[in-house]
C-alpha cells in the first residue's frame, strides 16, 4: 500500500475519530486527543514497522512546513488588539514573567548541562538550550478547551490562563524566530549575507507580505470561497518562503495572523475555516513527527528530558506561585494556577519539527526528542491539570450552589463573589431577581445575600 | 488595478527571495505553489476584464512563471507538485459525477449518448485520414507502410478525440451555467470520456498488430482494460455508498472530507490500478444521488475547498506548454486542429439530428467539446512509452495540438454558452472559486 494512502486512511481515521470518540471521550474522561498520533506515527514509520518508509517520510516535507505554517497562523489569530487592550496589566505582568521565568530557567539548566552532558561544545550549547527553554514556554489551549466545556463561567482565573497561553506562544515563537535568524547560514548566492537582524526582519517582513497579498488580493469582497483561496494563498506562500529562506514559518505566519485578525472585517469566517483544518492539520504533523523520530533510550537523552520536564514543571507551577504572590494576586487567581501551564502540545511539535529539520544545528535529535516526550507524558492529561488548578477557585462555588437552590453554576446572570480571601473575588452566575451579588464573610455558615 | 499590484509584489518577491534561498525542495515547491495559487488567480481575472474566461489567464500565468518563460516554477518543481494536479483530476471527476442527476440520466441519457457516438465517430475519421494523408510530412510516419500509417492514423485519432471534462466544469463552475446546452456538453464529455478510454484501448492493441513496437512496453492485456472500466465502475459504486452513507447520518467537517475522498479515491484507483477519472466520476454521481439530499452540500465544500486546487491545476498546465514545439511544428498542427474542430461540429450537427435534440444544442454544443488538457496528454504519454522512438516524436505533435486545443477552447465555450443565453458576461465575472 502506498504511503500517501496510509497517511489519508489515517487521517480520515483520525477525522472520524475526533468528531466521533474524540468529544464523547473528552467529555468523560477529560482527556485530550493528540498524543495517541505521535505513537501510531512511530509504529508506523521506518524505526518499527516500515509501513511508511524513510524516503517515502521525507516525501512530506511540504505538509511538514504546511502544517507548521498553519498553527503559527492559528496562534498569531489570537492577539486582536481591541481584545488584547481589555486585558489589565496585572494579567499581562503574570503572564509575562511566568513566561520569561520558564524561558531563563529552562534555558540556562539546559546550557549548564548539555556541555556538562558531553552533547554540544560550550560555544555551541546555547542554540539547543534556547530552543528547549523557548519549546518549554509553549503550553497547550486544548486542557482548558475541554476543562471548561459546555461551561460559560468567567472567572479571573480563566481570563487569566487565556492571556498567558497567548504570551506563551507568542514568547516561544518570538524567541525561536530571533534563534534560527540569528545561526542563519550565509546564502551562497549573495553578494553580501544578511545580519541576524536583517534575517530577523525579512521573517516579520514575510508575514507582513502575506498579510498584505491576502487584504489586495481579497479587495472588498465578503465572499468565502475566495477568503479560502486568499488565506491559502498567503499561508502557503509565507510558510513557503520562509521554510525556503530557511527562517522559521511559524514566525512569519505567527505575524500574517496578527496581521490577518486586526485588519480582516470577515474574521469570524477566518476563524471558520482555519478551525475546520486545524486537528486534522495537527493529526497529520503528530504523525509526521512520529514518522520522523528516533526514540532512544540513551542516558544522556533520558537525563535531558528529566532535566528539561523537572525544570519546567517546577517555574510552571512554583514560578507562577511566587510571582502571583508578589503580585498580591492570590485572592483572585489562588496558588495554583500555574498547574493549567503544564500540558505541551500543536505549538511545541511544531516548534521542535522546527528545528529538528534543519540538519545545521546541534543535537536536533535530542531537542526533538525531550520536545515530544514531553507532550506524550503532559498533553493527555492537561485537561486534569486545568480542572486541578481552577479547583481551589472554583469549587467552593460549586459547593455553594448544591446548598444555595439560587446559585446556579451554570446559569448566566453574574455576580461578584468576595470571599474571606482563601477563594478570592470571583464571578458567579447566580439565579435570583433582582440580585447579582453574592458576599461570604468568613465560612460557609455565614453567606449573606446582598 | 489591485491585481496588478498582487502580481507585482509577487514578482519582486521572487526577484528577492530566490538568490537569498537555499533551494531545499520541498520549502521551494511550497513558495511556488502558494505564488501560484495567488499569482494565477490574478492573471485570471486580469483575463476576465478583457472578455476571456479565468481558466485561459490561469494557463497564461502558468505560460509566463513556467519553464518557457520566467522559470519561477521550474520542470522539477512541477514534477513535485504533480500530486496537486491528481488532486485536482479526482476533485473534478467527483464533482462532474455529482453534477449528473439521476432524472437526468433517464430523461436524456439517450440524446447524450447518440450526440457523443456520432461527434467522436466522425471527429476521429477526420482526423485519422488527415494523418494518413499528411504521413509524409510526418516524422514518425515518413517512409512507413501502409500497415503502419493505418495503424498510427488510427491511435493518433484515438487520443486527438479526447475532451477535456477539467476545463468543461471549470467553465460551468465560473459561468454557474445550468441551460441545456452546458448540460449536454458536460454530459457528452464525460461519456465520451468513458468512451474515449474503451476505444483507445483497443486502438492501441490494433496498433500493436499494425505497427509491432520495437522495444516498447508490453502488449495490453483485455481482462486489464476490463477491469480498469469494470472495477472503477465498482470501486467507485463503493466509495459513493460510503460517502453517501456519511452525508445521511454525520455531514460535518464537509471542508475536510472532501478532500480526504478525492484523495482517497485517486490514491485507490491509482494503487489497483482501475481508471481514476471513472472512479471519482461514479462515487460522486452515486454520492449526489443517494446522499439523501446532502450532495449539494458536499459539492459546495468540494469546490471551495477545490479552488485554490484548480488554479494551479491549469496553471501548472499552462506552465507544460512549450511554445518552441508549437512553432516548429504548426504547418502540421494547424491542418489537425482544424479537422478535429471540423469533424466535433459535423459530428454534433449529426448527433443532433439523430436524437433530435434543441436547435440551441446543434447549434452551439461543438464549441465545449474543443478543449483537451490533463487526460489527452496522459494518453500521448502511454503511447510514448508503447512506442518509445517513434511515440516521443508522436508525443509532441500531441502536445503542440493540445497546446492550442487548452488555448483556444476555453474562449470558444464562452462565447458558446453567451450565445445560448445560459451565461452572461456578469456571470463569467462573478463566477466561482476556480
Amino acid at each position: 500500500m502506498s504511503a500517501s494512502l496510509v497517511l489519508i486512511i489515517i487521517v480520515a481515521t483520525a477525522y472520524l475519530a475526533t468528531h466521533l470518540l474524540y468529544e464523547w471521550l473528552a467529555k468523560r474522561l477529560l482527556i485530550v486527543s493528540g498524543a495517541e498520533y505521535l505513537v501510531l506515527g512511530i509504529l508506523l514509520g521506518p524505526q518499527v514497522s516500515g509501513v511508511i518508509p524513510q524516503e517515502a517520510a521525507e516525501s512530506f516535507g511540504p505538509i511538514i512546513v504546511l502544517g507548521i505554517g498553519w498553527i503559527g497562523l492559528t496562534v498569531g489569530m489570537q492577539f486582536y488588539l481591541p481584545r488584547l487592550v481589555r486585558i489589565t496589566g496585572l494579567t499581562f505582568r503574570l503572564a509575562v514573567i511566568e513566561s520569561l521565568l520558564t524561558l531563563g530557567v529552562v534555558t540556562a539548566a539546559l546550557w549548564w548541562a548539555f556541555p556538562a552532558l558531553g552533547l554540544t561544545s560550550e560555544f555551541w550549547a546555547i542554540v539547543p538550550a534556547l530552543a528547549l527553554g523557548a519549546i518549554a514556554v509553549a503550553s497547550t489551549p486544548a486542557g482548558l478547551d475541554i476543562a471548561l466545556r459546555d461551561r460559560q463561567r468567567r472567572v479571573p482565573v480563566v481570563n487569566q490562563l487565556e492571556t498567558s497561553l497567548g504570551v506563551n506562544a507568542f514568547v516561544a515563537v518570538l524567541t525561536v524566530g530571533i534563534l534560527f535568524a540569528w545561526v542563519h547560514r550565509a546564502p551562497v548566492n549573495a553578494t553580501r549575507p544578511p545580519t541576524p537582524t536583517e534575517w530577523a526582519v525579512i521573517t516579520a517582513g514575510i508575514g507582513v507580505l502575506g498579510g498584505t497579498l491576502f487584504h489586495l488580493f481579497l479587495g472588498e469582497e465578503r465572499n468565502v470561497d475566495r477568503l479560502v483561496v486568499s488565506l491559502a494563498g498567503a499561508v502557503i506562500l509565507a510558510s513557503g518562503t520562509a521554510a525556503y529562506l530557511n527562517v522559521s514559518p511559524v514566525f512569519a505566519t505567527l505575524v500574517v495572523g496578527i496581521v490577518l485578525v486586526n485588519t480582516s472585517r470577515g474574521r469570524a469566517e477566518l476563524r471558520t475555516v482555519l478551525a475546520s483544518a486545524e486537528r486534522p492539520f495537527y493529526y497529520v504533523l503528530l504523525l509526521l513527527a512520529g514518522l520522523s523520530w528516533r526514540p532512544t533510550t540513551s542516558w544522556t537523552v533520558i537525563a535531558v528530558l528529566s532535566l528539561y520536564l523537572a525544570t519546567r514543571t517546577a517555574t510552571k507551577v512554583w514560578g507562577t506561585r511566587l510571582s502571583t504572590r508578589w503580585n498580591a494576586a492570590t485572592p483572585q487567581l489562588g496558588a495554583e494556577w500555574g498547574k493549567a501551564l503544564i500540558g505541551q502540545g500543536r505549538l511545541t511539535v511544531a516548534l521542535a519539527l522546527d528545528y529538528a529539520r534543519r540538519p545545521e544545528l546541534p543535537i536536533g535529535d535530542v531537542v526533538f526528542t525531550a520536545a515530544l516526550a514531553s507532550v506524550l507524558l503532559t498533553e493527555f492529561a492537561a485537561a486534569r491539570f486545568v480542572r486541578a488548578a481552577l479547583a481551589p477557585i472554583v469549587e467552593p462555588l460549586r459547593d455553594l450552589a448544591h446548598r444555595l437552590p439560587w446559585v446556579d453554576e451554570e446559569a448566566t446572570p453574574s455576580a461578584a463573589v468576595a470571599s474571606n480571601g482563601d477563594t478570592g473575588e470571583f464571578v458567579a452566575p447566580v439565579i435570583d431577581e433582582g440580585s447579582t451579588t453574592l458576599q461570604i464573610e468568613t465560612g460557609p455558615s455565614r453567606e449573606e445575600r446582598r | 488595478m489591485r491585481r496588478v499590484i498582487v502580481l507585482a509584489l509577487l514578482y519582486l518577491l521572487m526577484q528577492a527571495v530566490l538568490p537569498l534561498g537555499e533551494g531545499t525542495a520541498p520549502a521551494l515547491v511550497l513558495m511556488a505553489f502558494g505564488f501560484l495559487i495567488l499569482g494565477a488567480y490574478s492573471v485570471g481575472e486580469l483575463a476576465t476584464t478583457i472578455k476571456l474566461p479565468k481558466i485561459v489567464g490561469y494557463l497564461a500565468a502558468g505560460l509566463a512563471v513556467g519553464p518557457a518563460a520566467l522559470n519561477f516554477v521550474s520542470v522539477p518543481v512541477m514534477n513535485q507538485l504533480a500530486p496537486v494536479s491528481e488532486l485536482a483530476i479526482a476533485l473534478i471527476a467527483f464533482l462532474a459525477g455529482a453534477e449528473l442527476q439521476l432524472d437526468e440520466v433517464r430523461k436524456r441519457g439517450v440524446v447524450l449518448v447518440k450526440m457523443m457516438t456520432a461527434e467522436l465517430s466522425v471527429a476521429f475519421v477526420g482526423i485519422a485520414t488527415v494523418i494518413a494523408l499528411l504521413h509524409r510530412f510526418l516524422p514518425f510516419l515518413n517512409g512507413a507502410p501502409w500497415t503502419e500509417i493505418l495503424g498510427f492514423s488510427i491511435l493518433f485519432a484515438s487520443v486527438a478525440v479526447v475532451h477535456s471534462p477539467a476545463v468543461t466544469m471549470a467553465l460551468l463552475s465560473e459561468s454557474g451555467a445550468k441551460g441545456v446546452v452546458a448540460r449536454t456538453t458536460l454530459g457528452v464529455v464525460l461519456l465520451a470520456d468513458v468512451a474515449v478510454v474503451l476505444s483507445f484501448s483497443g486502438a492501441l492493441a490494433l496498433a500493436r498488430v499494425l505497427a509491432p513496437p520495437s522495444g516498447g512496453a508490453a502488449a495490453g492485456n483485455s481482462f486489464l482494460v476490463l477491469w480498469e472500466i469494470g472495477g472503477a465502475v465498482l470501486v467507485g459504486a463503493v466509495l459513493g455508498a460510503v460517502v453517501a452513507l456519511y452525508l445521511r447520518f454525520i455531514r460535518r467537517e464537509l471542508f475536510i472530507f472532501a478532500i480526504l475522498v478525492a484523495f482517497f479515491g485517486a490514491q485507490l484507483a491509482a494503487l489497483i490500478h482501475v481508471e481514476t477519472l471513472l472512479t471519482l466520476l461514479v462515487a460522486g454521481f452515486v454520492a449526489e444521488n443517494w446522499g439523501g439530499g446532502e450532495g449539494e452540500h458536499l459539492r459546495h465544500a468540494m469546490e471551495r475547498a477545490g479552488a485554490p486546487i484548480f488554479v494551479v491545476f491549469f496553471a501548472l498546465a499552462g506552465a507544460k506548454i512549450k511554445p518552441e514545439a508549437v512553432l516548429q511544428l504548426w504547418p502540421l498542427v494547424i491542418p489537425i486542429v482544424l479537422v478535429r474542430a471540423a469533424g466535433i461540429w459535423a459530428g454534433t450537427q449529426l448527433g443532433a439530428w439523430w436524437a433530435k435534440a434543441e436547435p440551441e444544442v446543434a447549434r452551439y454544443t461543438w464549441m465545449g467539446l474543443i478543449s483537451q488538457a490533463g487526460v489527452a496528454i496522459g494518453l500521448s504519454s502511454v503511447v510514448a512509452a508503447a512506442y518509445p522512438a517513434r511515440g516521443e516524436e508522436m508525443r509532441s505533435l500531441f502536445l503542440a495540438t493540445i497546446a492550442i486545443n487548452e488555448s483556444i477552447g476555453p474562449i470558444l465555450f464562452r462565447i458558446s454558452l453567451l450565445r445560448s443565453k445560459e451565461a452572461t458576461p456578469e456571470s463569467f465575472r462573478g463566477g466561482g472559486g476556480h
